[in-house]
């Protein structure tokens, strides 16, 4: 009997499904001879484009906005992050620290520390891991 | 006339006496033939690091914006004048800035190094550039002494 059904399983049943199967393309060949060449279009697993934190949520840093250009500093030197840490383009980074050097001279920002008003703000990015290392 | 931001530290005092201040600014702007777009109270708060004008200390401050349309050579002379006022501890002038561009350059910061533009272009100056290191001195120059000390 378990013969009988692997045979049945090997040849009989295939070739039953094969027969359907060609039968079916020769009917839709008919149809769609002509709808059968390579569609032209745009690569569908092309990645989408990346930007940076700012330039995504349109954001321009102001010196007033010391809150938003602290997240930029870190809490124990007041050091300002690099571009390697805080991910964002070349052009924001730039006006991003020179208004966070405006701020520092208006007395707005503190030099050496961050805010401690600010120090539980949600973490941008993580300094311990960069986009490129470290020098130190 | 172009748009400039004055941010000043006014020293702590009493509200009536903020108001006579703040009036004597405004006046000296109008003085000069500026035009006062906003003012804008940031508020009265400790300053980051102690500052010291006119022979005070000073750990807490007024903080006020004001938004003019001034002539570039009158504010100068705006400076000048609130240097002299007792009551401001700080002044700072800044063009107002406020078209911000959208260009974000970051996917092609983020390409391998050999893909970057300025990484070629750093390739095209050093292949125009003698490399110093491996540079050797040769004696077929034509000079029949050795010009570098030796």
């Amino acid at each position: 009997m378990s013969l009988l059904k692997t045979l049945l399983t090997r040849y009989v049943l295939p070739n039953t499904y094969r027969a359907t199967a060609v039968r079916f393309t020769s009917s839709d060949a008919k149809l769609s001879a002509c709808d059968d060449t390579p569609v032209e279009m745009e690569n569908p697993y092309k990645k989408e484009r990346r930007q940076c934190i700012l330039c995504k949520l349109n954001i321009k840093p102001d010196y007033k906005n010391y809150r938003l250009l602290s997240q930029f500093q870190s809490p124990y030197t007041g050091r300002i992050y690099g571009r390697h840490i805080t991910g964002l383009c070349k052009n924001k980074q730039a006006l991003v620290e020179n208004e966070i050097r405006k701020a520092q001279n208006c007395a707005y920002m503190p030099y050496y520390y961050k805010d401690k008003v600010f120090l539980k703000d949600p973490k941008l990015f993580d300094p311990e891991n960069p986009i490129r290392s470290h020098r130190f | 006339m172009p748009t400039y931001e004055v941010a000043l530290m006014l020293r702590a005092m009493p509200k009536p006496e903020l108001k006579t201040t703040l009036k004597r600014i405004s006046h000296a702007i109008f003085d000069r033939g500026g035009i006062i777009r906003n003012i804008e109270n940031l508020g009265f708060r400790p300053m980051p690091y102690k500052t010291t004008a006119h022979g005070i200390v000073h750990r807490e401050a007024n903080y006020f914006v004001f938004k003019i349309d001034a002539a570039t050579k009158a504010v100068w002379d705006l400076k000048e004048e609130y240097s002299r006022d007792v009551d401001v501890i700080r002044r700072r002038v800044f063009k107002s800035q406020d078209t911000c561009d959208n260009n974000c350059t970051l996917e092609e910061e983020l390409l391998p190094p050999a893909y970057r533009e300025d990484v070629q272009n750093m390739i095209e100056v050093g292949k125009t550039q003698v490399n110093r290191f491996t540079y050797k001195f040769k004696y077929n120059s034509g000079l029949d002494y050795y010009p570098f000390q030796k």
